[in-house]
Formats: structure tokens, C-alpha cells, sequence
């Protein structure tokens, strides 16, 4: 078992290779690329409903991109073993 | 990529929230008779391992990016309800903790990076089993059978929402969408989760982590 976490712990520390890329997935783009694209921006995309997100796009305001990105990694990854934590802790009874 | 809010029109959020609920409760099913004391650690640590392998995004020519998944790799070791379960509880943390792909749109994403990925990536693997290139190959199908899904649900939207040409949500159809979409995944990220899928399944066999691998 614990074989499985030395290339997660692996993975994890290079996680900032991640940040190398500048640019956006395909259609993730700002909404100035739609304006300037097409002229204008669509309404749906301009209105969008958003989710005050904790740490948007895995940055932390204030705080070293590379940092923020390595807090954030670690924060995901406490959530999730977290969650299994009380999935195993709920089925155990 | 995770389709942001505002990209898919509502009778798209609620139809893919309509095909994604019972799929979801199928899969807690399925999730729940399969873990116990030795595979629960084991599947957190690859729904982990999937979280940490979205954080490395991949620049490609034309000046875009993309990602692997590790659905595939779920899938073939746990098989696809437990994989799509893993993966969707992912961009769920995703879409509320990093504003990374859409809250209404949550239920699109599942169906493509985790349901696509992972039935597809099981079955071919299923199909090739005896062939040592099968996790490869799995995981390339993968990534871009989402991707095709991804096609639909953004390709439609033009079509289905556009008043006074104007389009209301996501504005590029097919013509545009496919080729761009289905292309890089084909040429580029499927590549990617083959590779990460094949390695991290061959190691996982050697080292003896998980004993239902070798079936």
C-alpha cells in the first residue's frame, strides 16, 4: 500500500510544472477573447452564475503562484482522503 | 477541460443533471460494496493521484492546454462505476473549492471526464486484457471519448440557444468545436493518460499493490 504513495509524493512535488503553461484549455477562455473573436460577448457566458470559489484557478490572493498552487494540491488532496475517511467511518458501522 | 457556468444553456444543465443523478447513485452503490479495509486506501489515493494529475496542464501548439484525467486507470482496477464516482467526486471539490469547470454544469462534466472516460477506458481494456498494451490504449480511448462528448454538449449549444444570430452560450458549433477538441485530445492528452495509465498500471501489478490487478 504504502508503495502507491511514493510516485503520488513524486507527482506531488512537481505539481508547479503544472503552472509552466500559460495558456487556457481550449474554450476556457476570458471573456475579452470572445469579445474580441466575435464582437461580442454571449449573453449567457456574460452572466454567468459563479461560485465564490475558496482558491479560483488554484490561486490564493496575495500569494506566490507556486506556493498557492501547492497549498491548493494539498488542500484537494486532504478533501478527498478526507471524504473517503468519513465514507470508510460510515460504513464501518 | 471543464466547461465553465454560463457555457451550456439550462435545458442542457438540467438534462445532463437528469442523465448524471441516477448514474450517480448506480455508482455510491457500486462504490459501497467494494470498499473495505484494503481498497478503500487504494481508492482514495487514485481519486488523489486523478486530483493531482488535472493540476499538470499541458501547453500544445495552437495556444491552448489540456490535462490527463486517471479515470482510466480507476476504471480498469475497480472497474467504471466506482472509476466515474472517484472522478466526478473530484470535479465536485474542483468546480466549489477552485472555481476549476462549473457548478451547473457539474453534472456535463461528470458524464464526459468521469461516465465516458471510464466505461470506455473499461471496456476496450475488457477487449485487450491479454494484450500488455491494453492499459495504454485504454487510457488513450479514454480522454477522447470525453472529449467527443465534450463536442456535443458545446457543439450543440449554438444550435439550440441563439436568438437573432446571436448565440446565447457558447457561441462555436461542430465545424469548429471537433476539430480543435477531438484533435488535441487525440493527438496530445489521450496520449498523455495512456502513457500515465500504462505506467501506473504496470506498477501497481509488479509491486503487488492491488491483488484484483492481475484478473
Amino acid at each position: 500500500m504504502k508503495k502507491i504513495l511514493y510516485p503520488m509524493i513524486i507527482l506531488f512535488i512537481l505539481i508547479p510544472l503544472g503552472l509552466i503553461s500559460e495558456n487556457p484549455a481550449w474554450a476556457e477562455w476570458e471573456n475579452e477573447y470572445y469579445q474580441e473573436a466575435l464582437g461580442f460577448i454571449p449573453e449567457g457566458i456574460l452572466n454567468a452564475f459563479h461560485v465564490k470559489a475558496l482558491a479560483p484557478d488554484y490561486t490564493i490572493e496575495g500569494m506566490n503562484d507556486i506556493l498557492a498552487y501547492y497549498l491548493s494540491g494539498m488542500l484537494g488532496v486532504a478533501l478527498i482522503f478526507g471524504i473517503f475517511y468519513l465514507l470508510g467511518k460510515k460504513l464501518a458501522r | 477541460m471543464h466547461i465553465p457556468d454560463g457555457y451550456l444553456s439550462p435545458i442542457t444543465c438540467i438534462a445532463t443533471y437528469a442523465a448524471a443523478l441516477p448514474l450517480w447513485m448506480i455508482a455510491f452503490k457500486k462504490l459501497k460494496e467494494q470498499l473495505d479495509e484494503t481498497t478503500l486506501p487504494l481508492i482514495a489515493s487514485l481519486s488523489a493521484l486523478s486530483f493531482i494529475i488535472m493540476m499538470f496542464n499541458i501547453p500544445i501548439p495552437g495556444g491552448t492546454s489540456g490535462h490527463a484525467v486517471g479515470a482510466s486507470l480507476i476504471a480498469i482496477l475497480f472497474g467504471p462505476w466506482v472509476a466515474s464516482l472517484c472522478v466526478s467526486l473530484v470535479l465536485l471539490i474542483q468546480a466549489l473549492i477552485f472555481g476549476d469547470g462549473g457548478v451547473t454544469t457539474l453534472a456535463a462534466n461528470a458524464l464526459m471526464m468521469a461516465f465516458a472516460s471510464s466505461f470506455s477506458s473499461y471496456y476496450v481494456f475488457q477487449i485487450l486484457k491479454k494484450k500488455s498494451f491494453a492499459p495504454y490504449i485504454s487510457g488513450w480511448i479514454g480522454i477522447v471519448c470525453a472529449s467527443i462528448v465534450l463536442t456535443l454538449l458545446l457543439g450543440i449549444q449554438p444550435l439550440i440557444a441563439t436568438v437573432d444570430a446571436q448565440p446565447l452560450y457558447f457561441p462555436f458549433g461542430f465545424a469548429i468545436t471537433f476539430p480543435a477538441v477531438v484533435g488535441s485530445h487525440i493527438l496530445f492528452f489521450g496520449v498523455v493518460e495512456g502513457i500515465f495509465t500504462g505506467i501506473a498500471y504496470r506498477y501497481i501489478l509488479k509491486n503487488r499493490i492491488y491483488k484484483g490487478a492481475s484478473a
